[in-house]
């Protein structure tokens, strides 16, 4: 039972939600659509929900043309960022709800949702009211409602993202471990993030959105390996990847006085207009290095981004220890050369470590 | 706060407050202590009287309070539905959405007696429109004159003056309901009439609660209606509390007893909206 999808578009103002949107979403698969803030991604989950009609373009199902039928019959399950649950009901109530609309035994009920509840662990929890929940707990109730009925297509939408630090950690293992837990096996799963990092822990098959259009598409290895474009490279690491002007010539990269030995993957590239890429976590800390200033210094958990500038050159270096450093401090650091990309002039991936194209 | 002359500030508010709420309630209760009649004005004091005569020796007073339930609670009853209908109706994107919104609240800015006049020109037996339309099947109800219809005709006339003040109420709400738990009902396999039924009604009832007090505390004041379509007739087939209080009062001018009755009327219309606004809360919102 295959998902699919030709040439979603969707443009209600004089801007695309979805611009020829396609994809072939096959049952058993974890995909992942990865795209900062209004790149589409709530919109392509609720065309496929139901709550959206494309402007053009078509979804089938199973064979059958998706966009005909109505959203209650679709058996679709959605998890929202902002955790809906009814206000009315209490925890049992609202697991059940999904259940109540399909004239299904009482006891068969009774039995669902209590699963549901010991898999989101809220056993315990059946007859508390909604606003008695934490957010983190209200979220899991609204997983538990999307998981009790079995649906075909389960859809979650930036689950975690409106959770603090803690939970957010506690709720992407138990994700995992639910989705491992052959959940997949007999549906379709969708799950959207702006965060990388969540994206390569789930390691489904990535759908890398922006302004409607996709960008690129493969699983979570390839997409960090061979970013096909900047803007892939940019959403697809968090800090964004450094981008820098450089040239190369003879064997050798140049940019604010700094000059590298170019390594093999890049010492054959000689055109013009050249971005050098390379992920903060490739940039380290050296006395022997190049000399950097501070500008700005975050401690993030249990690592410290430092931003540098070196001329009109600036950088983002991620350190995996707790550092304290004043604005205007001078750093030395080294490039990990060996593991920068070359984009060319128009953006697309020239060359990567990972053997892409011309590597 | 310890400031010298804070009583001075209130004063305007309470003087106001006593002028028009407490000292009538209990110039009301003293009045029905005395036999002000036209004969005898004045607040002579007979004990009890008055509540002995309306207990042992007044059916009519309790034919037309129980009258007063029925007319009240039917036309509440009817007005909420009729109300929540037209409300939900221009919730929904429909055409012509605010046309409906406005049309609907039409009759709200009608001047209530003007327009009964109105409709007893239309239920007029033998030179009104209804029954001119009505003779196309050969029939000629007695609107006025019937003992049982006149009942209905008041019901018909109510409701048409009150429903668009309940589908205000109910519009409000249902604009202030939170959008999620519909999407969410969408997805979860409700079909539009469950989700009627298991979302909007119960998410609408604290408001609904409110609107029916609201309501039957107006309704139960029902008098202009039935002063000019029917004046309480025919016989007293059509009279409420209020109206027969009126009559007793102002009509015959026994001061004394129709304050004994306000008093009584007042008491049981407390007790009684209490259980109501009890029993809704219990039913609606299962707490």
């Amino acid at each position: 039972m295959d998902l699919v999808a030709n040439n979603l578009s969707y443009k209600p103002g004089d801007q695309y939600h979805l611009n020829e949107v396609s994809f072939n979403f096959k049952e058993g698969n974890l995909y992942t659509i990865l795209g900062r803030t209004l790149s589409g991604k709530t919109t392509l989950l609720k065309t496929i929900a139901g709550l959206l009609t494309p402007d053009n373009g078509e979804i089938e199902f199973d064979g059958k043309n998706f966009l005909k039928i109505p959203v209650w019959e679709r058996n679709v399950a959605m998890v929202y960022q902002q955790f809906i649950n009814y206000p009315h009901l209490n925890v049992f109530e609202n697991i059940a709800f999904p259940l109540k609309q399909r004239k299904i035994n009482q006891s068969i009920i009774n039995e669902k949702v209590m699963d549901a509840l010991k898999s989101v662990g809220l056993l315990g929890y059946e007859n508390r009211r909604i606003q008695e929940l934490s957010g983190g707990q209200q979220q899991r109730v609204s997983l538990a409602r999307s998981l009790v009925k079995n649906a075909k297509i389960l859809l979650l939408d930036e689950p975690l993202v409106n959770l603090d630090y803690k939970l957010r950690e506690q709720l992407r293992e138990e994700f995992k471990n639910l989705f491992s837990k052959g959940l997949a096996d007999k549906s379709i799963l969708i799950y959207s993030t702006t965060d990388p990092r969540e994206t390569m822990e789930l390691n489904g098959e990535v759908i890398v959105l922006d302004e409607g259009k996709v960008l690129q598409v493969g699983t979570a290895k390839e997409i960090f390996e061979n970013p096909n474009s900047l803007k892939v490279a940019e959403i697809s690491n968090d800090p964004p990847m450094n981008i820098i002007e450089a040239k190369i010539s003879d064997n050798h990269i140049r940019f604010e006085g700094i000059d590298l030995e170019a390594p093999q993957h890049l010492s054959k590239l000689t055109e013009d207009g050249l971005k050098i890429g390379l992920r903060s976590s490739d940039i380290e800390l050296n006395e022997n290095g190049h000399e950097f200033e501070v500008e700005l210094a975050e401690i993030s958990g249990s690592e410290t981004l430092l931003h540098l500038k070196r001329g009109d050159t600036k950088i983002i270096v991620s350190i995996e220890e707790v550092l304290n450093f004043k604005i205007h401090d001078k750093v030395k650091i080294n490039f990990k050369v060996d593991r920068a990309y070359a984009f060319n002039a128009n953006g697309k991936l020239a060359s990567s470590p990972f053997g892409g194209l011309n590597g | 706060m310890n400031f010298k002359h804070k009583y001075f500030f209130l004063f305007p508010g309470l003087f106001v407050l006593i002028g028009i709420l407490i000292f009538p309630i209990i110039f009301v209760v003293r009045l029905s202590l005395s036999g002000w009649n036209s004969y005898n004005p004045g607040l002579d004091y007979i004990g009890l009287e008055n509540y002995i005569r309306l207990f042992t020796d007044d059916p009519r007073f309790w034919e037309s309070f129980f009258r007063l339930s029925f007319l009240s609670v039917t036309t509440v009853i009817l007005q909420y539905v009729i109300g929540f209908a037209l409300a939900h109706m221009v919730w929904k994107d429909i055409k012509f959405k605010r046309f409906f919104r406005v049309l609907f609240l039409v009759p709200m800015m009608t001047t209530p007696v003007i327009m009964t006049v109105i409709w007893r020109t239309f239920f007029h037996e033998s030179l009104g429109p209804v029954n001119d339309m009505l003779s196309v099947f050969g029939v000629a109800p007695k609107w006025l004159t019937d003992p049982v219809i006149a009942k209905f005709t008041v019901i018909i006339v109510e409701v048409w003056q009150w429903t668009p003040f309940m589908f205000l109420l109910l519009l409000a709400g249902l604009l202030s309901l939170p959008k999620e738990p519909f999407l969410a009902a969408a997805i979860d396999g409700a079909s539009p009439v469950r989700k009627f039924i298991y979302v909007t009604f119960p998410l609408m009832a604290p408001i609904s609660i409110g609107a029916i007090i609201i309501r039957l505390i107006e309704a139960s004041k029902i008098m202009d209606t039935v002063y000019v379509l029917t004046s309480g007739g025919p016989g007293t087939s059509t009279e409420t509390s209020s109206f027969y209080i009126f009559i007793k009062g102002l009509r015959e001018f026994q001061m004394g007893y129709a304050a004994s009755m306000s008093f009584t009327y007042l008491i049981i219309m407390i007790i009684s909206l209490t259980i109501i606004a009890k029993v809704l809360t219990k039913v609606l919102l299962k707490e």
